[in-house]
């Protein structure tokens, strides 16, 4: 999980570079490092964050380079570690981003043809291996030594013998071109040279690209030639902005008004009472839908979940959801059933895995993510777009909201084919819809109680969340988050599980957060409270607005608004997202870059 | 020339409504008053904007994270002591002369050009108003400033000041001697440089706006409709008649039977009618939505309103995701109104209602009265005092 670039133009490349990898950042941060085709080729790398590289940056000339920053797979977080990767002759460096599986074989083969390794990753292999290929032209070289590679990446190399050119190449690990005027350039996402370029080439699995600062040529995976046009990106740089925000994490959690707006602009009338997607979509579910597989990683994994119970609730179709990286090898497929994808950055390679697997067997298949043009969207039957903007925090917030509510419009949508909903429920539905902009603002406006109540479990030794129903996997949600970016222990439970072990973990140390709704299993949940209180820890109650009873079973109240069962997810959600900040910024934690952590993981 | 843009204040007369959002951001004709502001600085050749911001900053920034054409710079002024001590906050990014304006006025860009022309190093823009005594009234000696007095009780001149400044880079130095008196007016800075006896000139505004309470959206909002281009995107349903100048958002549907009378503005993403009437000098904000059988007339709905069948708003400002239920209708008249102690009498007002309020249906607002934000009112009520935020009507 990295995130490389390649730039072949006019400018300082050592400048642009820096800039693009500070795009990149959010894909792995732990050491970074550039190379610049100057009189000969130069290398830099440092450990620790891109700024650390720019402030000791040497200033190179030449207008062409590569740079990497790296989130360890093969290898500790060292100087020697970090890419570009330098060929013997010091002539070729790469950088690499993926897994290459054979590499122990290869590097094995090359060791004994004399070549000597300085690092211990696998990507080094690839530049000793292009060397190996080398014939005077750099494309040929790439694509023979990639031929004898397992595994996948996604690689941009250069050379000093062929001053002006990069060549990039990618099977299962994103890479795009950005073509600008008298510059070109290659990078893990669109983001990294959209302040050069909006127009954009993809390149798809197994093909090689050669680009100079004139131009672009891509070749297939049997080395000929292929025409592919530009693509215009619309959205805008400054979407990635902070907007006087402390953290990217914040502003995300505070743009949600919006986008839950945004999931539904153009695909709901009021007036005529229904649920409209694009054709590809709507052509996908008109087909019998007898069960449905969602497979998604991480916070995705959790808003399926949240999915289930809504797409079950509505349309009494039953649905499965899996954890990508088991389903690409275990899941069972039956071709009669509908498999989505839910993916943010649609570049998740686990998720992509499944997605392929499904495909393969047959089955229809459908991607939820945020990012047009990503892979997933290209090898998928149909895609919906959470429509969300950019999100930079890694911990996933306005994303996972918008998730849900696609699997509600979904679900909406498959209830009416199979008559499940009349008109007046979806006219409710839609009504409800509405009112969830005022919902989410409403528990914004509440960030100074969450913020007390996130001072007194701050120093716990573990916090557990607990929920039923629909409540249940919001409790995982709430628990990843604040495991995710503070650092403390937390897990969510099903409330009826609780007596089941995890009773054993309760001390007074030990507060638990438990979602109550007021539905069929209200009574449940409170005795759960009582029984949870017996022994010894604080219980911290999210409850709706309307709901007298709570205060006199818990310590604290957090309060959400509600007018809908089904849609109270939403509100709870940003609730608990605003908790796991607020505990994370008392805990002075590095809220938009958790250790170890990456946006979108992009390896097994 | 750089301009120094002061956005940092709260604007207490005009809650409900800025309690969520800073006074500059209040909307007219679905557009930041900022946003106004920026328009003319850039178009009267500012090549950088340093704004002052303070309360609710994040609303600003975000905003106008796409605005293009113009640098712009953010300062912050924690505390919001006073506009001259807000403008200190801009010093490190001053050089040269440079030129101050307020962030909520509606100024046009002639008038700028008119001040970043005039040859004097110190100049003022001034304007004739029919109502002096709630700002600083100037008085002229052959188009020198000689003194400004603020608020006066009686009437002592007809022109006064905009708050609009060309200024060398040493005002910072006399900013810095009476901020640490503790005066922290930008009036009294200039008071006390006409005691020095330096000449500052005036020069004569051609239109400015200022919005002190909640219906001067209503008046501003009627000008501004007046200069807004027409535009109509989106699905327009056979049957529905436009005149005037209507302007129609993306993706927003108007429904057979609708009869909209311009000067008009409909944001993105609405839904209207059928058979809704919306009259002159209207503005609806983004997903809005209003029902079948309701009309509008002379108001201000912002964005995520919806307005259900049957109802009747008139010169009424309906705040940000704010519900109306079935029935609903406000009587537009003469009427006090008390905002911070102060009695206002006005001719012509209907009802001003915060953001996110819930009202439910066969509901009657008299004139005049404040409804705070996030309040929830009961079904048949008839509404004849103000209501504070966050209350609930049974």
């Amino acid at each position: 999980m990295c995130g490389i670039i390649g730039y072949s133009g006019f400018r300082d490349a050592d400048n642009v570079i820096i800039e693009c990898l500070k795009r990149l950042e959010y894909r792995g941060y732990d050491s970074a490092g550039i190379g610049i085709i100057d009189d000969k080729l130069k290398i830099y790398k440092e450990v620790g964050e891109i700024k650390n590289l720019e402030k000791n940056l040497p200033k190179f000339k030449g207008s062409t380079g590569i740079g990497h920053t790296r989130w360890a797979t093969h290898g500790s977080v060292t100087k020697e570690n970090a890419h570009p990767h330098l060929s013997s002759n010091k002539k070729i460096a790469v950088v690499h981003n993926g897994i290459i599986e054979n590499f122990r074989k290869l590097k094995d083969d090359l060791l004994k043809k004399g070549y000597k390794f300085l690092s211990e990753t696998d990507s080094e292999v690839i530049a000793h291996l292009v060397q190996d290929n080398y014939k005077g032209n750099l494309e040929k070289a790439v694509f023979s030594a990639l031929k004898k590679i397992n595994g996948y990446y996604a690689i941009v190399a250069a050379c000093s013998d062929e001053p002006e050119k990069i060549v990039g190449a990618r099977k299962d690990s994103p890479l795009v071109i950005g073509s600008g005027d008298n510059e070109n350039f290659l990078a893990s996402d669109i983001t990294a040279f959209l302040k050069y370029t909006n127009r954009v080439i993809y390149l798809n699995d197994g093909e090689t690209c050669v680009a100079t600062n004139k131009d672009i040529k891509i070749f297939d995976e049997n080395n000929k030639p292929v025409q592919r046009d530009e693509d215009l990106i619309k959205w805008n740089l400054k979407d990635a902005e902070k907007s006087g925000f402390s953290h990217f994490m914040l502003k995300e959690i505070y743009d949600q008004p919006d986008t839950v707006h945004n999931v539904f602009r153009g695909r709901i009338s009021e007036v005529n009472r229904a649920v409209e997607f694009n054709e590809k979509v709507e052509n996908l579910l008109k087909n019998g839908i007898d069960s449905i597989n969602i497979v998604a990683c991480g916070t995705s994994y959790y808003a399926s979940l949240v999915g289930k119970y809504l797409i079950e609730k509505l349309t009494n179709i039953p649905v499965n959801v899996e954890l990508s990286s088991e389903y690409r090898y275990f899941g069972t497929r039956r071709e009669s059933s509908l498999v989505i994808a839910v993916t943010q950055s649609g570049e998740t390679l686990d998720t992509l895995a499944a997605l392929k697997e499904a495909k393969n067997s047959g089955c229809k298949n459908l991607v939820i993510t945020n990012v047009i043009g990503s892979t997933a969207t290209r090898i998928s039957d149909a895609y919906i777009l959470t429509q969300s903007g950019p999100e930079i925090g890694v911990a996933a917030t306005k994303t996972f909201t918008s998730q849900i509510l696609v699997l509600f419009l979904l679900a909406l949508k498959i209830g009416m084919i199979k008559n499940k909903i009349g008109a007046d429920e979806l006219y409710n539905y839609i009504l409800n819809l509405k009112d969830l902009s005022r919902n989410v603002r409403i528990v914004l406006d509440q960030s100074n109680d969450i913020l007390e109540i996130a001072k007194k479990i701050k120093n716990s030794k573990s916090v557990f969340f607990i929920g039923r129903g629909i409540n249940y996997p919001l409790s995982l949600e709430g628990a990843l988050k604040l495991k995710e970016i503070s650092y403390l222990h937390a897990e969510g439970f099903a409330a009826g599980e609780l007596k089941h072990g995890p009773f054993a973990l309760l001390t007074k140390d030990t507060p638990v957060v438990a979602i109550v709704t007021r539905g069929p299993t209200y009574d449940k949940i409170i005795a759960n409270i009582g029984e949870v209180k017996a022994r010894g820890p604080k219980v911290i109650a999210v409850a709706d607005d309307l709901d007298n009873e709570i205060e006199k079973h818990a310590d604290f109240v957090l309060r959400f608004p509600s007018n809908s069962e089904l849609l109270s997810c939403i509100p709870i959600a940003v609730l608990l997202q605003l908790l796991a900040y607020h505990v994370a910024n008392l805990r002075g934690c590095s809220i938009d870059k958790p250790r170890n952590l990456a946006k979108s993981v992009t390896v097994e | 020339m750089k301009a120094v843009i002061l956005a940092a204040g709260e604007g207490k007369r005009l809650r409900p409504f800025t309690e969520t959002m800073p006074k500059v951001m209040l909307p007219v004709a679905n557009k930041p008053v900022l946003e106004y502001v920026f328009d003319a600085v850039k178009k009267s050749g500012i090549d950088e904007i340093i704004v002052v911001v303070g309360y609710k900053k994040e609303v600003i920034m975000e905003y106008f994270k796409d605005y293009e054409d113009v640098k712009i710079n953010y300062v912050v002024q924690d505390k919001q002591l006073g506009t001259a001590h807000a403008l200190l906050q801009a010093k490190k990014h001053i050089k040269d002369t440079f030129i101050v304006l307020s962030g909520d006025n509606i100024i046009d860009k002639n008038s700028i050009s008119n001040l970043i022309k005039d040859k004097s190093e110190y100049s003022i823009l001034i304007k004739e108003h029919p109502n002096p005594s709630k700002y600083g009234v100037v008085f002229l000696e052959k188009k020198i400033l000689k003194k400004i007095i603020e608020k006066p009780r009686e009437e002592v001149g007809k022109f006064i000041s905009t708050g609009i400044y060309k200024l060398p880079s040493t005002i910072f130095n006399d900013i810095k001697e009476l901020t640490s008196q503790g005066h922290y007016a930008l009036t009294s800075v200039i008071q006390s440089i006409i005691k020095e006896n330096k000449k500052i000139n005036t020069v004569t505004a051609e239109s400015w706006m200022d919005i002190v309470y909640p219906w001067d959206l209503l008046t501003i909002n009627e000008a501004m409709l007046n200069n807004a281009p027409a535009s109509v995107s989106g699905i327009i349903e056979k049957g529905v008649t436009m005149k005037g100048a209507v302007s129609i958002g993306k993706n927003t549907s108007i429904y057979s039977g609708c009869y909209i009378v311009g000067p008009v503005i409909i944001g993105d993403n609405c839904e209207i009618g059928p058979n809704a009437c919306i009259f002159p000098s209207t503005t609806i904000g983004n997903n809005s939505v209003v029902n079948p059988f309701s009309e509008i007339n002379n108001s201000v709905i912002m964005d995520d309103v919806q307005i259900r069948s049957n109802s009747y708003i008139s010169h009424s400002i309906i705040g940000k995701g704010t519900i109306i239920g079935n029935n609903f209708s406000n009587i537009s008249g003469k009427t006090t109104v008390e905002i911070e102690s102060e009695f206002k009498k006005l001719e012509k007002l209907g009802a001003i209602i915060g953001e996110d309020c819930n009202i439910a249906s066969n509901v009657v607002v008299e004139p005049g009265i404040i409804i705070g934000k996030r309040c929830e009112v009961g079904s048949l009520n008839r509404i004849t005092k103000h209501i504070s935020s966050n209350s609930k009507v049974m």
